[in-house]
């Protein structure tokens, strides 16, 4: 939205984080802690309204957050609370769903590689600014090409408030592939289930209250084109940013034993060395994989310093 | 699950011993690895996709009978099959190219009219009433100014109708239908099916074609479609190349065969540049590029219906704008170089002169002339200005008069025998001619195609491939050509 | 204007000059920079390794054999060998040569470096299989220790080479494969390819041309003086002993086998599926490596996944298959590389 709000941003972190402090009852909630505003001071950076403050704090290094590589789309996005990633596969409509949310047109096409940069966007619902990350469609986060690294990277040291994962209904099992890839390196995300209407013309009934039990996290139907199930999908959104749902993400269980075992006594040693880092495991899955990106980050303590600072 | 056990692990260790260091985790993930051997990465791989199919058998139903008609099937089944796949691209493409010929035509003389025809008249009487030196205006007007009108008015509408019709046929999903259809042949030359579709691009504009190889994920074929996208005969120069095969070309036939020969000249330089790309795209993928990673996957999506006031304005916003502000970002200075090289002197000839004088030997023995070899240096921004670049230097090195609006102004005329006499004042010949049609499509890119290239690539390395290459072959080519074309001639 | 048959000729003179100096690999230049590239420290190295490899497999290494590893003559290599006892890296008693641990530590730093850059190559680039080796013994002798950290930190630490070799750590730590010649493995008994030597280098050639490659799971069915016959990963293959001891495999527990009891599981592969037939993928040969692999990996071409072909492209190739919901087009040379079952037909 393009209207510029002056309100103090100050005052909207306030309720967030009581409603996040009154679901402190489960489990989940307690290994979330870290992300609870008394426990964590990097919380306060996600309120803070200078975005450089941000992007320095938050990914000092990191070069896809670095403001003079952004695509600046003369939109206001000062001031935001929240910054939201939108990934998801090539061809599934992620960019209209952009387009619908901040009323810009980017265009892209159908195919891969459209979205080179990342293009950003504002938009405001509830009572929060959001700003809207528009990252390459890939197909996973294994980081085979540099779009797959762009988005990683925004996911992994951008540390978004909430990730959107645009999926397509018709083609659910591929989807997924990411969607459980970016469910191991962040727990909030919002599953985005776009061209439920194509779902439909195919003969597929897809039912996401089922899907959204399997993933915990919340699924949304949508028909972006025709602008359905937006409003449901900001509330998502608005419920994950603020804390007001605390989501259950599904974590992948079908590796072989030995690869298992391996897993948990990396993780285990991960989670000694870093103790707030919220995804031990999929740091130690990548550790495994010989990834030299993560590798590094370990090496430099870009991992712990996010979390410690 | 970690989830469950980790914290509780976590919390016991941390009561007795210090956390271990990175190095310790790094050596021991390393140990790990030796351990678990293998591919890793496929047992990960596999256990993802054993859950995603797991969640998605749950979720995803599908009640009653698989409807009998499926309209992607069946739309599929006809625009790859072998009796229609090939004949139905090639109507399609055609309607595509004609619409944006015949609808390009009045709004770029329009364009013309008013860009050049009054905007320049209009110009100079501005400058008049302010007193401007001469020099001033001339360089501000008839340099910069109408170089970027030029560019606009013949670079504009071709591109505002080709790219939005493009792009709808993108959207609806035929495209990758037709790089399907194709990679057969691309394959054999080492490149991606996707290639024909940059390709396509670039016979709108280079500099969009050579964005447009982003839809090619494997970075061998991608520089392979990126260096090799010059062969595609750009709008900008599908005028130089009617223009002279009209006069030189037509005028050999009788005068009702005259337009067909043009034409089919036309048409024969365009395939010779899709042949030639293939040429070098076969040699590049053997031989400097064999070392690139090479990829091959091709999604065919679902058809979409288009949805065409948001396609048109966005296609028009996101390729033809940006192309066409780059084109005028380097069409500015060009404007200025033309002008000043034509108007300013040195011991009483201007700088064009000496250029030309001093390029000519090499011109000659190219079968093309110094002038053609200035204009191709100054024109370097856009080829839209090459022609009007050409009648003006050669009104200014032949001395004829009648023609122009003086030194450094370029011009156009419709009147072919005006233009007869001019060229053949300049020492044209039909050798000439057949050269600078070859030269036109054998050189190097554009400025702003090389910019673009320089931006895609990211390598100085890739841009000067692609920007030499052609211009070595290029000069090659005209040298054999004319070498023969004379030994042959002489022993007529 | 000059005479054309005369700028014909000089012009042809001219191009056919540039050609022989500017041809890549064959050219006068790149020829320059090879042989420029081989001076003494170089040759150091290579009979370092060359010994290094006679310990590994109990061999003696030899004035003549070092000097045939080196392709220069035995006063030649006698010059070579008696700088490097001067400077410690060998000994010699009796006519053998042995390394020094100072020399065995050389040995393995060109070793690592040779085994990571052809990992590289294989992984990160599009050189053909046969060009590894080669490019790799003329990079293995420009890296600093430094710089081979670096790239084993780019690859990620690859543990072994393309070839089944491993690659020793900094410290000089690896563990050898302990694979047995083929012809040596029990009949019908599952093996896994560990190695494939790549030297020397016809034979290797023989070995890709036949398809063979560390991860492929083996049954001998027959060996005989003349000839060793046996199955990989679905296919029957016939070579000659001399060959197939060229190839290193360890034996592997039957119930880890994913093949079946005679090894002769139909050799299917995705490329013999007519559009409207359907099968279950079996294996990804070793073959598709590096980002092809995961690229394929990632659209969900993995094991166990089903895949219906659908379109066959007009002009012959590619195919379009039905992937997890999603319409992908392969290329037959890749669908020949996904060995499958065969399931039956879909209805549509």
């Amino acid at each position: 939205m393009n209207e510029h709000s002056d309100r103090n941003n100050g005052h909207q972190a306030a309720p967030a984080a009581s409603d996040g402090k009154e679901l402190n009852f489960s489990e989940e909630v307690q290994l979330l802690s870290g992300e609870m505003p008394d426990d964590d001071p990097n919380f306060t950076l996600t309120v803070q309204p200078a975005p450089a403050g941000h992007s320095a704090a938050g990914c000092a290094t990191c070069p896809s957050h670095n403001a003079a590589h952004l695509q600046r789309l003369g939109i206001d996005m000062a001031n935001w609370n929240y910054v939201v990633a939108l990934a998801g596969n090539p061809n599934v409509g992620k960019s209209t769903v952009f387009n619908a949310l901040t009323g810009l047109r980017q265009h892209t096409g159908n195919w891969p590689g459209k979205t080179v940069g990342r293009a950003e966007g504002g938009f405001e619902f509830g009572a929060s600014r959001y700003k809207l990350v528009d990252l390459p469609g890939t197909y996973s986060l294994l980081a085979t090409s540099l779009d797959e690294e762009v988005a990683r990277d925004f996911i992994l040291f951008g540390r978004p408030d909430v990730t959107i994962v645009v999926a397509d209904a018709t083609r659910l099992e591929r989807n997924l592939n990411l969607v459980l890839q970016v469910l191991e390196i962040t727990d909030r995300v919002v599953v985005c289930l776009n061209l439920m209407d194509e779902a439909r013309r195919h003969g597929l009934v897809v039912d996401e209250r089922r899907l959204a039990r399997d993933l915990g996290v919340p699924v949304v139907p949508t028909e972006a084109r025709q602008r359905k199930g937006l409003a449901e999908l900001l509330q998502a959104v608005d419920d994950v940013a603020t804390g007001r749902v605390v989501t259950k993400p599904h974590r992948i269980k079908s590796e072989p034993p030995a690869l298992k075992q391996a897993v948990g006594q990396l993780t285990a040693q991960l989670e000694r060395a870093f103790p707030t880092l919220p995804n031990a495991r999929w740091v130690a899955l990548r550790l495994l994989d010989g990834d030299p990106r993560i590798v590094e980050a370990v090496q430099r303590g870009e991992l712990g310093e996010l979390d410690a600072a | 699950m970690t989830v469950g056990f980790a914290p509780g692990l976590s919390r016991g260790h941390d009561q007795n011993d210090p956390p271990p260091g990175v190095d310790a985790i790094l050596a021991e993930a390393q140990r790990l690895r030796w351990e678990i051997g293998g591919d890793f990465h496929q047992a990960l791989m596999e256990a993802i996709y054993t859950d995603a199919s797991n969640i998605a058998d749950r979720a995803v139903t599908r009640p009653g009978e698989r409807p009998r008609f499926d309209l992607d099937r069946s739309i599929d089944r006809l625009v790859t099959s072998r009796v229609w796949g090939f004949p139905l691209m090639l109507a399609m493409l055609t309607a595509v190219f004609w619409i944006t010929i015949t609808g390009a035509n009045i709004p770029s003389q329009l364009l013309a009219d008013l860009l050049i025809g009054k905007g320049v008249p209009l110009l100079h009487s501005i400058a008049a009433a302010l007193n401007l030196p001469w020099w001033l205006s001339g360089l501000l007007i008839d340099g910069m100014y109408l170089a970027t009108a030029w560019v606009v008015s013949v670079m504009l509408p071709p591109m505002a109708i080709f790219f939005p019709l493009f792009t709808l046929l993108e959207d609806f999903g035929y495209l990758p239908r037709v790089a399907f259809n194709l990679d057969n042949l691309y394959k054999k030359a080492g490149a991606h099916g996707k290639q024909s579709l940059s390709m396509m691009m670039g016979f709108g504009c280079n500099a969009a074609g050579v964005v447009a190889t982003r839809i090619i994920d494997s970075p061998r074929e991608r520089l392979i479609a990126i260096i090799t996208n010059n062969f595609a005969l750009c709008n900008g120069r599908w005028p130089t190349q009617i223009l002279i095969a009209s006069l030189f070309i037509g005028g050999l036939a009788s005068a009702q065969w005259a337009g067909l020969i043009s034409a089919l000249s036309v048409v024969g330089i365009a395939l010779l540049g899709v042949l030639l790309s293939f040429l070098l795209s076969f040699s590049l993928s053997r031989t400097v590029l064999k070392g690139q990673v090479s990829t091959f996957s091709l999604e065919l999506p679902p058809y979409r219906p288009p949805r065409v006031l948001q396609t048109i304005y966005t296609s028009i916003i996101d390729r033809t704008l940006i192309v066409l502000w780059r084109a005028v970002t380097f069409a500015l200075p060009a404007g200025a170089v033309i002008w000043l090289i034509s108007n300013i002197h040195v011991g009483g000839v201007s700088l064009a002169e000496y250029l030309v004088n001093f390029l000519n030997p090499l011109g000659l023995l190219l079968g093309l002339n110094g002038v053609i070899l200035v204009a191709y240096i100054v024109a370097i921004p856009a080829n839209e200005i090459v022609i009007p670049t050409i009648l003006m230097l050669t009104v200014l090195t032949t001395g004829v008069t009648g023609l122009g609006a003086g030194a450094g102004v370029m011009f156009e005329t419709d009147n072919s025998a005006d233009l007869m006499t001019l060229f053949t004042a300049g020492g044209w010949t039909l050798l000439t001619a057949v050269n600078l049609m070859l030269f036109s499509l054998i050189h190097n890119p554009c400025s702003t195609t090389i910019y673009t290239i320089f931006k895609e690539t990211g390598s100085r390395k890739w841009t000067a491939v692609a920007a030499l290459t052609p211009l070595a072959m290029g000069f090659i080519v005209t040298f054999f050509v004319a070498q023969i074309w004379r030994l042959v001639a002489g022993a007529l | 204007m000059p005479d054309p048959l005369l700028a014909l000729l000089i012009g042809a003179l001219l191009l056919a000059a540039a050609l022989a100096v500017f041809w890549p690999q064959r050219g006068l230049l790149a020829r320059w920079q090879t042989r420029a590239h081989v001076d003494d420290r170089v040759r150091t190295e290579d009979a370092l390794k060359h010994i290094h490899k006679c310990q590994m497999r109990g061999r003696r290494p030899t004035l003549e054999s070092v000097a045939g590893a080196l392709g220069i003559s035995t006063e030649a290599a006698a010059r070579v060998l008696s700088a490097m006892q001067a400077a410690g890296l060998v000994n010699v008693a009796s006519g053998d040569y042995a390394l020094t641990p100072q020399g065995r530590a050389a040995a393995l730093h060109i070793i690592r470096a040779h085994r990571l850059w052809e990992s590289y190559l294989a992984e990160r680039t599009g050189y053909h299989e046969q060009e590894w080796h080669q490019q790799a013994e003329r990079l293995e002798h420009d890296l600093q220790p430094a710089e081979v950290e670096a790239l084993a930190a780019q690859l990620g630490r690859p543990t072994h080479d393309p070839h089944g070799d491993p690659i020793p750590d900094a410290d000089g730590r690896f563990v050898y494969h302990g694979g047995q010649p083929l012809p040596a493995l029990a009949l019908d008994t599952p093996g896994r390819i560990v190695h494939i030597e790549d030297e020397p280098e016809t034979v290797y050639a023989q070995l890709i041309a036949e398809g063979l490659y560390p991860g492929m799971e083996v049954r001998l069915t027959e060996v005989s003086p003349t000839r060793v016959r046996f199955w990989a990963d679905g296919d029957e293959h016939l070579l000659a002993p001399l060959l197939a001891a060229n190839i290193s495999v360890r034996p592997l527990p039957e119930a880890a086998a994913q093949s079946g009891p005679a090894g002769v599981e139909s050799a299917e592969t995705l490329a013999t599926l007519r559009p409207g037939q359907q099968g279950q993928v079996v294996t990804l040969s070793p073959r598709i490596r590096g980002a092809e692999r995961r690229r394929m990996m990632d659209l969900g071409i993995l094991p166990g996944a089903v895949i219906a072909a659908e379109l066959i492209s007009p002009s012959g190739d590619p195919t379009a298959y039905r992937i997890r919901g999603a319409m992908i087009a392969l290329r037959r040379e890749q669908a020949q590389l996904i060995n499958i079952q065969r399931l039956a037909e879909t209805t549509a």
